[in-house]
């Protein structure tokens, strides 16, 4: 069991995000979180990293309890992840490939060329190729957001956490991206979580999808699973029908 | 019914909490960033970039401050001496109140703006925009690579740019009284001789490099707590600027009272 | 790509930050140094020796011709306690007269004492301490200003014991004396009035405070004379009591004078020593002599008494002429 969540809570104030939220991921697999916007699922991916800290329950991670761990132990567990965040985060004051090389830095027995060898590797990855020289204010929205995923593999991580790695990007770029992903999976052995309100993009990768509903995994399943699936929620997620969504729940506190 | 009597004991514990807390998160940052300086692999290569934008770049508003700081009091001291006290009185009234009081304290206040509102802008950005997460995702530690390269480069610039900052104003008195006061140069330098102490230049660099600490451990601290995006960050550079110059000003007062 | 370190910009930035820390170092030692007057140069020390400093501290300048010429050094008192040694550091360049003094007097305004080399010959009246050791300069240690004041008021203090004792006993010789030296003690006050209205011009406010009271002081010591010129027509005649009276009131006056020259010039101290010893001297000789013969006629004939006046009325014009010379020392005042 290389991720493993349980009953995890989390509330801002008054507001209860995450309420028991369950979920284990296998080793190499590739699980997708879908849900809809604003029900937690970059509060849930921030959990693993340790960015944010559970009001309850227990996050554990290549077996460590990730709340648990000391400063150190942290940055030493977070050299096996990688992050992608949903908004890239780049950082702006450098350019594409000091932010992709960043990670490289901190990691002993990289060279500056080795480094530099390794960032032009990511950025074609992600079709940035020739882009390495320029700042994050000078790319497209869909730039960036590839910008930062090549930043989260450049470390050839263990464990990849994509939080919304294709939202904003075309058809042809969300392809190339899910191709990416099951590469990491299939050549590299990596595991990985991945946030998507896409669910197209969520077959195509995933091995298993959840769909988190009030702050729990309301179902967890194989893309056939899903596809079968009788339950009215998730039929109304993935079908986009929001009278099957919160139609018989009454009074949903997620507004459309 | 009683709520009239009950409010303002409510929000004066409010207040209480609220200040507590602040100081609470102060001390973890102080402490955070002392334990943060085992790691000079990350801060080391982010320190003459910091050197240089708080230090260097600063020196120039700092130097255009103690010019007129310079004329300005040596107009006003001999405004002051006419008559009773002899003029070269002005050297001695420059001299020591820029290296006691303005060259620190205005350099300082200046600063409090330039440098501290400055790093609680660029912190609180990268905070709101998730710069600093992304920093501890790829195992930095945000207090090694930002805050320690920041404070230091205060602590070690801030007593340079006051040292610069006296001199050139009390050049500027000097030039000032020897072209607008009729005054000697031998005069001017026998009233700067006449009270200098070589604590006083002590007591300025004392004085900076507690400013330079506060100014960017201030703007370090209101920075990386920002919330809510832009507006955020507009209300951290504010408070950074309101708090560090209320606590120059009273650790002014606090060294003149230890230390005098 | 900017993994290999040492970019060109990278390596300004470095130049541009040490150009301005060694910079803001060097500005900072330079100017204190310079400030502090030690460009590291040459010195040679000497001694001088005296019975006291008044205030003179380590670091004092030394003067030579009104000229800053080096610091003293230490100040220290003798195991025997019968003299203080200042050592002064000085150019080595200087050549230092043959019979040279040292004389210590305040140097400024704010109360910080200097120690002036001197030829003897020029203030010989001082009373040097001549102490023993190679090249020990003889030194003395001028009484300030508040010492002039104090001096006037021990004057009026010891003139209205006289005047008091003159109720007992009262010759015409007595009189004489001590007319002369109350004429002396007009002459004194003019003369200050006159300093002081030489300096009126630099001194303004301050002058006119102290010009009021040396004009109270002449104004007083003009109404004890003519008191006492009239001693020759009044001798055994009941006027005396008169006499007295008007005499009392001009120690009054001389005595709310001092006392406004200590308002108007603040921070002044009590004793004036030299005076004290010769007042001193003075009333235990009075004392003395009407307790043993009883006869207050053959004590107030005695010389010792005027020349007891005079004395202290000379000290007085030491301090004046110093005044003269350094109207800055005498002023005190605290703008810090
Ligand atoms: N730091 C925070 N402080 C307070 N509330 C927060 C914080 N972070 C998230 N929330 C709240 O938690 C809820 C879930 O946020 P989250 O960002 O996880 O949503 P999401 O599922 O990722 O949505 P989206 O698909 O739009 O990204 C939101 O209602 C948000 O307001
Ligand atoms: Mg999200």
């Amino acid at each position: 069991m290389s991720i493993r969540i349980v009953e995890l809570h989390k509330a801002f104030g008054p507001k209860e995000v995450l309420r028991g939220f369950s979920l284990e991921v296998r080793v190499g697999a590739t699980v997708a979180i879908v849900g809809p916007s604003g029900s937690g699922k970059s509060v849930l991916l921030k959990h693993l990293v340790g960015l944010m800290r559970p009001d309850m329950g227990s996050v554990l991670v290549d077996g460590e309890s990730v709340p648990d761990l000391g400063r150190q132990d942290l940055a030493r567990f977070r050299r096996r992840v990688g992050y992608v965040f949903q908004f890239a985060a780049l950082f702006d004051s450098m350019t594409i490939a000091e932010n992709v090389g960043m990670g490289l830095k901190r990691l002993p027995g990289w060279s500056a060329d080795r480094i530099d060898h390794r960032v032009q590797e990511c950025l074609s990855l992600v079709d940035l190729e020739g882009m390495g020289e320029r700042y994050p204010s000078q790319l497209s929205g869909g730039q960036k957001k590839r910008a930062g995923l090549a930043r989260a593999i450049a470390a050839s991580p263990k464990y990849l956490l994509y939080d919304e790695p294709t939202t904003g990007l075309d058809p042809v770029t969300t392809s190339v991206i899910d191709e990416l992903i099951l590469r990491m999976r299939d050549e590299l052995g990596v595991t990985g979580l991945v946030v998507t309100h896409d669910m197209t993009s969520a077959f195509r990768v995933a091995d298993r999808i959840t769909l988190l509903h009030e702050g729990k995994a309301r179902f967890t399943g194989t893309p056939a699973e899903v596809r079968a699936a009788r339950d009215d929620v998730l039929r109304g997620f993935v079908e986009g029908d929001p009278g099957l969504y919160y139609g018989l729940q009454g009074r949903g506190d997620h507004g459309p | 019914m009683l709520d009239f009597v009950v409010r303002p004991f409510a929000s004066a514990g409010r207040g209480t909490v609220r200040i507590l807390g602040s100081v609470g998160r102060a001390w973890i940052l102080f402490a955070g960033t002392a334990g943060a300086l085992r790691h000079p692999g990350i801060w080391g290569p982010q320190l003459v970039p910091q050197l240089a934008r708080i230090g260097v770049a600063s020196v120039p508003i700092a130097l255009f401050i103690a010019t007129f700081t310079g004329i300005v009091m040596s107009l006003q001291a001999s405004y002051t001496l006419t008559g009773t006290i002899p003029l070269y009185f002005v050297g001695a009234l420059v001299g020591k109140t820029m290296m006691l009081e303005l060259g620190p304290v205005l350099t300082g206040l200046t600063l409090a703006g330039r440098v501290g509102a400055n790093i609680s802008a660029e912190l609180g950005t990268m905070r709101v925009t998730e710069q600093v997460d992304a920093l501890e995702t790829l195992a930095y530690d945000p207090l090694a690579y930002l805050v320690v390269p920041r404070v230091i480069a205060g602590i070690v610039m801030f007593p340079i740019v006051v040292l610069l900052a006296m001199t050139v104003g009390i050049v500027s008195g000097w030039l000032t009284a020897l072209q607008l006061l009729d005054m000697s140069s031998p005069e001017f330098v026998k009233g700067l001789r006449l009270l200098f102490e070589p604590w006083d230049v002590w007591f300025a660099v004392i004085k900076s490099v507690s400013f330079g600490a506060i100014v960017t451990g201030v703007g370090c601290f209101y920075g990386l707590q920002t919330e809510r995006g832009a507006e955020g960050v507009g209300r951290s550079a504010t408070q950074t600027v309101v708090i560090a110059s209320m606590i120059i000003l009273c650790l002014d007062a606090f060294w003149a009272a230890t230390l005098l | 790509m900017d993994f290999k370190d040492g970019g060109i910009m990278d390596r300004r930035r470095e130049i541009m930050v040490g150009l301005v820390v060694v910079l803001g170092i060097a500005v900072g030692v330079v100017g204190t140094i310079w400030l502090q007057d030690g460009w590291g140069r040459d010195r040679v020390t000497i001694r001088a020796a005296s019975t006291g400093v008044g205030q003179l501290v380590e670091g004092a300048s030394v003067k030579f011709r009104g000229v800053a010429v080096g610091r003293v050094e230490s100040v220290a008192v003798v195991p025997s306690g019968e003299a203080v040694l200042i050592d002064m550091s000085v150019r080595p360049d200087l050549i230092i007269p043959t019979d040279a003094a040292v004389l210590i007097a305040p140097e400024s305004m704010f109360g910080d004492w200097q120690a002036e080399i001197i030829r003897r010959d020029d203030y010989d009246t001082h009373p040097y301490l001549d102490y023993p050791g190679e090249g020990v300069l003889p030194g003395v240690a001028l009484p300030d200003f508040s010492r002039l004041t104090a001096t006037a008021d021990e004057i009026a203090q010891n003139l209205t014991t006289i005047s008091e004792r003159f109720e007992v006993a009262f010759t015409e010789e007595t009189a004489q004396n001590l007319g002369r030296a109350i004429d002396n003690l007009g002459e004194v006050s003019d003369r200050f009035s006159e300093i002081i209205n030489q300096q009126a011009e630099r001194f303004d406010a301050l002058a006119e405070g102290v010009d009021a009271s040396t004009r109270e002081l002449g104004a007083a010591a003009r109404a004890a004379r003519v008191s006492f010129e009239r001693v020759d027509a009044i001798v055994a005649d009941g006027q005396v009591q008169k006499l007295f009276a008007d005499a009392g009131a001009g120690v009054e006056n001389l005595r709310n004078l001092t006392e406004t020259m200590e308002a108007s010039l603040g921070d002044l101290q009590t004793a004036a020593r030299q005076a004290d010893a010769t007042f001193a001297r003075l009333d235990a000789l009075l004392v003395a002599v009407q307790d043993e013969d009883g006869s207050l006629g053959r004590l107030l004939a005695d010389p010792t008494l005027a020349e007891g006046a005079l004395d202290a009325v000379a000290q007085m014009r030491d301090l004046l002429r110093d005044i003269q010379q350094n109207p800055r020392r005498y002023l005190s005042f605290s703008i810090f």
